[in-house]
């Protein structure tokens, strides 16, 4: 908790990409989200296109610590006949609350139909999807203004915010034009003045903090969040109230 | 207990700071004041600053227009920007001779296309190691491998390695081991836990504090060094007692 809010991590890795620094120790994550008061990190494994095995090893690691971690379903289009399948079988037997997708380790760019059955699976259960978006050509956050209003009852998060610019704007666009797109926070790219552009032209109630645990430090990551230049309303909004709202929390 | 809200609770220099716009990116200060009053929000009370011009673009007239913006203000301390060029030198050492040269910055090698080798560069670092003048180099712009390979051969020159990141996580230990006067500026090492084995290995003297400012926002790593938790020597160590020693400084207590 900060301040009396709730604090959501919306974007956390399980999985292992050494080189990378990217080693998913439970311990050293709840350390990390323990010295800023980080109540629950949300967390996916995006390292295996069968979908299958990834959110295996994200179940496992949930459940050693249920109150702590929340578990998001990953699948990938380059196994597509995997995908319906696999996201009844994380959210109906291990228990996921959201979806993560992943366009650069696909060929397909966000709003191509091959996607579709992951947008309509959110869509009827009324879940958030949360994608990468960024430079990438498959994850141009312009085609969530494609796909946002096919699909009402889902919510689309774009990873990022898109990163950098030009992605940066198509993602704010989006969240202007569309109730169900949201913009999550993290980036390796910590330019100044993100925070405050993304509350000023979507509003604070569209904003999530997220990490990229722990690929990044969530400290530094909440860094951004609590040296903005916004007020203490719009930082609890971003801080926990809106992922909470999302999550059904 | 975290809060809303974020200042710096010891002295913090900054040992990254770039002013003034670059060609092609503008900077989202105009003016010292604008700047002294974002350093002022975060508790940064004084910063080492570059002309960004200089780095990317022309070191000579990057450090002529860098002094207006040092002129009769002491929390900003110059830092001169070189690259290989006999005009640079001598524009270095005039300075010098001046009294004003505490530290150097490396331009952006990438940005001319300049391999950072010896036989290109070996006549400024030579200068630099002789005359006991610290020098800064981003490994965002300049391989890894140059770096380790030129300055393996001047072991008295003292250098500062910017912006390594997650990507240089495999490089940065080796790195800090084979180059035993270097130390590393942390703007953007965040990834997880990865300052703690550099601090048991190497000693908390090798870290430097720095934002990359304005490429980077000021805050949030300065957020991150307060909540590793150090005790406040250490942290005041880090946000500055470093950069003064290597500076030659010794304005904080």
């Amino acid at each position: 908790m900060i301040a009396g809010t709730m604090v959501i991590d919306f974007h956390g890795h399980v999985g292992k990409q050494n080189c990378m620094g990217l080693i998913d120790d439970p311990n050293e994550m709840l350390r990390a989200m323990d010295a800023v008061g980080i109540d629950k990190s949300c967390v996916f494994n995006v390292f295996h296109p069968d979908g299958r095995t990834g959110n295996d090893l994200t179940a496992r690691f949930v459940e050693a610590h249920p109150d702590r971690f929340i578990g998001f379903a990953y699948v990938s289009p380059l196994m597509p006949d995997t995908m319906a399948p696999e996201l009844e079988r994380a959210f109906d037997s291990l228990g996921m609350r959201a979806i993560k997708i992943y366009p650069p380790y696909t060929p397909f760019p966000l709003d191509h139909p091959i996607w579709d059955p992951i947008y309509d699976f959110a869509h009827r259960r009324g879940l958030p999807i949360i994608s990468h978006t960024g430079i990438e050509p498959t994850a141009a956050p312009r085609f969530l203004s494609q796909v946002a209003p096919r699909f009402p009852g889902a919510s689309f998060v774009a990873g990022h915010s898109g990163n950098v610019e030009p992605p940066r704007s198509q993602a704010i666009q989006a969240a202007r034009s569309y109730p169900n797109v949201y913009l999550e926070t993290c980036s390796t790219f910590r330019s100044p003045g993100v925070v405050e552009e993304l509350v000023q032209k979507a509003g604070a109630e569209r904003v999530l903090f997220g990490s990229d645990t722990p690929l990044m430090d969530p400290r530094s990551q909440i860094g951004k969040i609590l040296t903005a230049d916004i007020g203490d309303q719009a930082k609890r909004q971003i801080l926990g109230e809106n992922a909470c709202r999302l999550l059904g929390i | 207990m975290t809060t809303l809200n974020f200042r710096a609770q010891v002295p913090v220099f900054d040992a990254n700071v770039g002013v003034g716009h670059r060609r092609d990116r503008v900077s989202p200060f105009e003016t010292r004041d604008q700047l002294l009053e974002e350093m002022n929000r975060h508790g940064v009370d004084r910063a080492l600053i570059y002309h960004l011009q200089g780095e990317a673009l022309s070191a000579l007239e990057g450090n002529e227009s860098l002094s207006t913006w040092v002129e009769g203000q002491s929390a900003l301390q110059p830092q001169w920007v070189a690259d290989p060029t006999p005009e640079s030198l001598a524009q270095l050492q005039q300075l010098h001779r001046a009294k004003q040269l505490t530290s150097v910055r490396l331009h952006n090698t990438e940005e001319c296309r300049l391999p950072f080798v010896d036989w290109i560069y070996g006549e400024l670092l030579e200068w630099l190691a002789a005359e006991h003048i610290p020098l800064w180099l981003s490994l965002v712009d300049t391989p890894a491998v140059e770096v380790r390979d030129t300055l393996r051969r001047l072991p008295d020159l003292v250098t500062v390695l910017l912006g390594a990141h997650y990507a240089h996580y495999a490089v940065v230990g080796p790195l800090l081991r084979q180059l035993p006067n270097a130390h590393l500026e942390l703007s953007r090492y965040e990834g997880l836990e990865k300052l703690q084995p550099l601090i048991d290995e190497f000693g908390i003297e090798r870290l430097v504090y720095g934002s990359f400012y304005p490429r980077y926002a000021m805050g949030p790593i300065l957020f991150l060094i307060h909540h590793l938790g150090l005790d406040p020597s250490a942290l005041a160590i880090l946000c500055a007692g470093n950069l003064e020693r290597i500076v030659g400084d010794r304005k904080t207590p």
